[in-house]
């Protein structure tokens, strides 16, 4: 009994990395999916202020679920969320301001991210405390996970770099990847690539 | 309206095939091939047998290694995406950019919407922007005609007409003042320019239009349409303020006007089914070109326009469709 | 627990006690990251003036002005000194004829008018074309660099201009407003300066 419950707890955290992947599976987070993965360094940067955001207001939500009336419940997730994201966005600012500059806009924007509204409507305000801790800790870090990946590529393509080591001279490097329609690009062959996976797995 | 005529069977074949318009297509370029050997030697040459070499690799290898079926090569239409997107390189270009460009247009610009027919973009120009994007202090410097016969990565680089005439109105230069600087019409019509190596000599590649317009290979409505709303959209701005647009000749003969009207734009994959839509799209290509080269950020804007176009072909398509065979035509309709 | 049902005043007051709980925290956390918020800007701000003045003991953030250039761009002036000696002026200035709109940067200038050194800070140029300009005039090799020259004597503009600054490959645009935003600075300051008009050798004011 309790192990089998420790195995639901154990798909209920990895499943955000393939089989529910929050990228490459069911395409949420898109904007700053392709807005920040210009480097590796910026989507990890991105992946955890979004993981932090969702386990939070996962929490918070599988707390509170049960007081808040059904009819406001949308408007009460996103107070609980735009609180944690401006929390992030000042303690960013403050503490490691190199990653609050490149992160800049898309910051703010993780208020109105699919996936984390997504997560305490589908999930939080349907569970337990610990199932949407776990939920939320898995679909962020799948999260940052595939954020780091888009951005190595994009990085690796576009600049010859990756997390800023360089790997081969920049002018070596496919400059569209940098920008926005290589995101696209990068993006559309990695969902490719992992169908792919999918299938034959 | 032409009205279709059927006749019972028996039919004969009339011997059309894509692997006989393919090589028609690549037959109406060589006179185009053959300036830009004239005017670049060497540099054209090497461009030319890479890209065709390279897209022909590839196609065969995605074919067969990635797709695991019958490699159709032969049909010729990897080795004329591959001669197109060479004649839109400079001639100076090193080899591993063409590489890529070739796995570009291959690549992600046909096999990736699944293969001859499918795709819904040039591949030669998806090859094309994505280098201009990705390398581009590499291609936007242009080798000088007629002086650099035998070298090939140091021949003397210069500027084309077109940006010439971007920085120069940029820089609150007069368009008259700008046109002694430029090479003259009858120059730009014989090649005697800067540029790609496929794109220079207006005359070549009028060559190739009437040969293809014979072996009815391509109709007149895609390069009419396009020419034509250039001529008429550059006049009017022309005539607006002569100092501070250029004419409709200098539009029409420099840059990629003739090679993308003639045979970029003119692909069958990529542009409508129907007459009337031809001319909608040609007209749509012209007014982008015009509006990206005027009052753009790019001096060159024909392969962008020619994409965006292509984005609205299933548009256009589904509003202008040809006529169904058997189809009714309604009283009132015409 | 039962669900709280959906009436108006259970409603109004959820929403009331979230965001009023909302706000209390994002107050308190807002007290916590302010000292450090406007350290890191100031740490910021003076690693920029590091980067383009020779050493200085006094704190330039403090003796900051401001000036009006021609163009109506209000430029902000930091003044290094050593032990009360002016060494270098780090200017904040900018242009807007870059190729994606206003191009920000930080320039050094001796007193006596000459470039020691600048920083990008601010541009939308395009990618791998006009943002080189971060090292491009400061990278020593054929005339890029503009590094050590006064405005005064040689004429900082892009080749093609006539002047004697190689422009970034493929990027004239943005190097002339790169070059641009160096003359605001630099005429800005004479006319805050006069002394420097002529080369610094004029000592007399006008």
């Amino acid at each position: 009994m309790r192990k089998e419950e420790k195995m639901n707890q154990w798909s209920n955290f990895s499943k955000g990395f393939f089989k529910e992947n929050a990228v490459f599976t069911l395409l949420l987070g898109m904007c700053p999916t392709l807005g920040v993965t210009s480097s590796a360094s910026n989507g990890l940067g991105m992946g955890l202020a979004t993981t932090f955001v969702l386990v939070m207001s996962n929490l918070v939500i599988a707390l509170i679920k049960n007081l808040i009336p059904d009819k406001v419940r949308i408007p009460a997730f996103i107070v609980v969320i735009a609180t944690f994201v401006t929390i992030v966005e000042m303690t960013m600012q403050a503490y490691v301001p190199a990653l609050f500059d490149s992160l800049g806009l898309f910051i703010p924007l993780i208020v109105v991210n699919c996936l984390v509204l997504g997560r305490a409507e589908a999930f939080a305000s349907k569970n337990n405390l610990v199932s949407s801790i776990i939920d939320g800790l898995g679909m962020g870090l799948g999260f940052a996970m595939a954020l780091t990946i888009l951005g190595s590529v994009r990085e690796l393509l576009g600049s010859g770099k990756l997390f800023g080591i360089v790997i081969y001279p920049e002018d070596y490097g496919m400059l569209v990847f940098v920008l926005a329609p290589g995101a696209f690009i990068a993006l559309g062959y990695l969902i490719a690539f992992i169908n792919r996976v999918k299938k034959t797995a | 309206m032409n009205t279709l005529t059927v006749s019972p069977s028996p039919h004969v074949h009339s011997g059309d095939s894509v692997k006989k318009n393919m090589y028609g297509v690549i037959i109406a370029l060589l006179p185009a091939l053959a300036a830009s050997l004239y005017y670049f030697g060497l540099g054209a040459l090497i461009v030319s047998l890479a890209a065709v070499i390279s897209c022909v690799l590839f196609e065969w290898a995605i074919q067969k290694f990635l797709l695991k079926t019958n490699p159709a090569i032969m049909d010729g239409s990897a080795a004329l995406t591959g001669l197109l997107l060479a004649f839109n390189l400079p001639t100076n270009i090193p080899i591993w950019i063409i590489i890529i460009g070739s796995l570009v247009a291959i690549g992600i610009g046909k096999m990736s919407f699944g293969g001859l027919g499918n795709n819904i973009f040039n591949p030669a120009l998806v090859g094309r922007v994505f280098l201009l994007i990705s390398f581009p202090v590499q291609m936007t410097s242009w080798p000088e005609h007629g002086k650099n016969l035998t070298s090939y990565l140091d021949a003397t680089t210069g500027a084309t007409p077109l940006s010439i005439m971007k920085e120069g109105l940029a820089n609150g230069e007069s368009v008259s003042s700008l046109m002694d600087k430029i090479p003259s019409v009858s120059e730009l019509f014989f090649g005697y320019t800067g540029g790609s190596a496929g794109e220079v000599a207006a005359a070549a590649l009028l060559v190739g239009l009437i040969f293809m317009l014979l072996r009815k290979i391509i109709t007149w409505h895609i390069p009419v349409a396009v020419i034509g709303t250039i001529v008429i959209f550059t006049g009017l701005l022309h005539l607006s303020n002569p100092e501070v647009y250029a004419g409709p000749l200098f539009h029409v003969l420099t840059g990629g006007v003739m090679l993308g009207a003639i045979f970029m734009a003119t692909d069958y994959v990529s542009s409508p089914m129907s007459n009337k839509g031809m001319i909608v799209y040609g007209i749509g290509i012209g007014l982008i070109t015009v509006i990206i080269r005027v009052f753009g950020a790019y001096p060159e804007g024909v392969s962008f326009a020619i994409l965006i176009m292509n984005g609205f072909v299933p548009l256009i398509d589904k509003y202008i469709k040809p006529k169904r065979f058997g189809e009714v035509i309604k009283a009132g309709k015409k | 627990m039962a669900k709280t049902e959906s009436t108006l005043k259970n409603m109004v007051l959820t929403l009331l006690v979230i965001t009023g709980v909302a706000g209390a925290s994002l107050g308190s956390m807002y007290e916590l990251t302010k000292e450090p918020i406007a350290a890191a800007k100031l740490a910021k701000q003076q690693a920029a003036i590091k980067e383009v003045v020779p050493e200085f003991n006094n704190n330039p953030g403090e003796e900051v002005y401001e000036a009006q250039s021609k163009e109506g761009f209000t430029l902000k002036f930091f003044p290094a000194k050593k032990d009360n000696q002016l060494v270098g002026t780090a200017i904040e200035t900018m242009t807007n004829t870059g190729f994606g709109g206003d191009v920000k940067i930080m320039v050094g200038l001796k007193p006596d008018g000459s470039i020691i050194n600048y920083q990008v800070l601010e541009h939308k140029e395009t990618p791998g074309l006009g943002t080189k300009m971060d090292v491009w005039f400061k990278t020593d090799k054929d005339n890029q660099s503009i590094v050590g020259k006064n405005p005064a004597k040689n004429n900082l503009t892009v080749s093609k201009d006539g002047g004697e600054v190689d422009a970034i490959t493929a990027a004239t645009i943005s190097s002339r407003a790169f070059l641009d935003a160096v003359r605001v600075a630099y005429e800005t300051y004479n006319q805050n300066n006069p002394a420097v008009e002529k080369g610094g050798k004029d000592e007399s004011v006008e």
